[in-house]
């Protein structure tokens, strides 16, 4: 998309306060927290935390796939080191994702950069960059909003999960595909030519196979460098040598037209 | 799963302390760097292709990678259904919260007819 359009929404509603806005932006993953959190706070209870060490982890380490491993790896009875040595290898995709971040975030304090550091996540992290890829008028404070609002869903949840504890049960692998549905919607708001999707199929690959190789989430790291930098260099190349080439032809769905997270309420 | 673990609260504290910092440094180090300093067209063609890459690795990790062992599985027929479902979705509504809202019933009916 390299044209830029007015953003329906925004003509339309002039006056509506900030916070209502950005809520409108994060209600969708707002909502999909809540069965998450459920899950995430039940299993906590179950491998032993209490009510407010669950929310206190969900706020600190504010991370769905962390939490799991934390509370599969403590029903296994895992030492306290071979836990954190996964936690940080699972954690280390972030340094990509406020990597990519960066450019948007020129010029904020390092006070504003450590509160936005704090809350980052896979989740609010796919709504940013999209938000700040297509709106001109979205900056740090919007960003910081939608963190902020995504972090009081996933610990309410989280807390709610936890004192709800033993007395329900619920089909763990089914919550955990809103999450995969949400990041299956993100690639197809990011598939801009032909070549992106060439990419995904080729990182897909490249993840199943680094994964079954390191035995660990470290995996996942890998893959994302080596398809990016694969990404980039025939990008680079094709603009080069075949810029007509119709691997780099624009993708237009139906609704491209309309702007892409507006239009995700009502 | 029953609750076999032993540790205390004390122990718990110190695992989410720990796994604090390791969440965070990777989080915030990149932001302190990258910002302050001109980074290069470059390294912003490449970040392009992040986005994209990780997502299609954590779909591969979730219906793919069996969480414990790191095998492939390749029997989630529901769940790989449901996202060809959740694709399709997006590209006619292009609607986060439609997309997500079909996909979790997709799959809570696939498994149960596949199942």
């Amino acid at each position: 998309m390299n044209k830029r359009r007015p953003n329906p929404k925004q003509v339309t509603d002039p006056n509506e306060p900030l916070w209502r806005s950005t809520l409108r932006v994060a209600m969708p993953l707002n909502l999909s927290y809540i069965p998450i959190g459920l899950a995430c706070g039940i299993l906590l209870h179950a491998a032993g935390f209490n009510t407010l060490l669950t929310g206190l982890v969900s706020i600190l380490i504010f991370s769905g796939g962390a939490q799991f491993l934390i509370a599969t790896m403590l029903t296994i009875n895992s030492p306290l080191l071979s836990i954190v040595l996964m936690l940080f290898f699972l954690e280390l995709r972030y340094a990509l994702l406020s990597s990519s971040l960066s450019p948007y975030l020129k010029g904020q304090s390092n006070h504003f950069l450590f509160i936005f550091a704090v809350s980052l996540n896979d989740e609010n992290y796919a709504i940013n960059y999209l938000k700040f890829a297509t709106d001109k008028k979205w900056t740090g404070k919007e960003a910081l909003m939608v963190e902020h609002y995504s972090l009081l869903f996933w610990a309410a949840s989280n807390v709610i999960g936890s004192l709800i504890g033993s007395t329900l049960k619920i089909d763990l692998g089914i919550v955990n595909f809103a999450l995969t549905a949400l990041f299956l919607y993100m690639i197809v708001m990011q598939i801009k030519n032909r070549l992106t999707v060439v990419i995904c199929l080729i990182s897909g690959v490249l993840a199943a196979v680094c994964m079954m190789l390191t035995k660990s989430t470290l995996g996942l790291v890998i893959s994302t460098i080596i398809a990016s930098l694969i990404g980039f260099f025939l990008e680079t190349t094709l603009r080069k040598h075949l810029p007509d080439s119709h691997w780099l032809w624009k993708l237009r769905g139906p609704g491209a037209k309309k702007s892409v997270v507006e239009n995700t309420d009502e | 799963m029953s609750a076999v673990n032993t540790w205390n609260s004390t122990q718990h504290f110190w695992l989410i302390i720990l796994g604090f910092c390791v969440a965070f440094v990777p989080r915030f180090l990149p932001l302190m760097l990258f910002t302050k300093r001109a980074i290069p067209e470059w390294f912003n063609e490449w970040m392009k292709f992040v986005p994209v890459s990780l997502f299609t690795a954590l779909i591969v990790k979730d219906i793919f990678i069996d969480s414990a062992s790191y095998a492939l599985i390749l029997n989630h027929f529901a769940e790989m259904l449901a996202a060809v479902v959740v694709v399709i979705v997006a590209y006619r509504t292009r609607s986060m919260l439609i997309s997500v809202v079909t996909g979790l019933i997709a799959v809570f009916l696939l498994s149960m007819v596949i199942a």
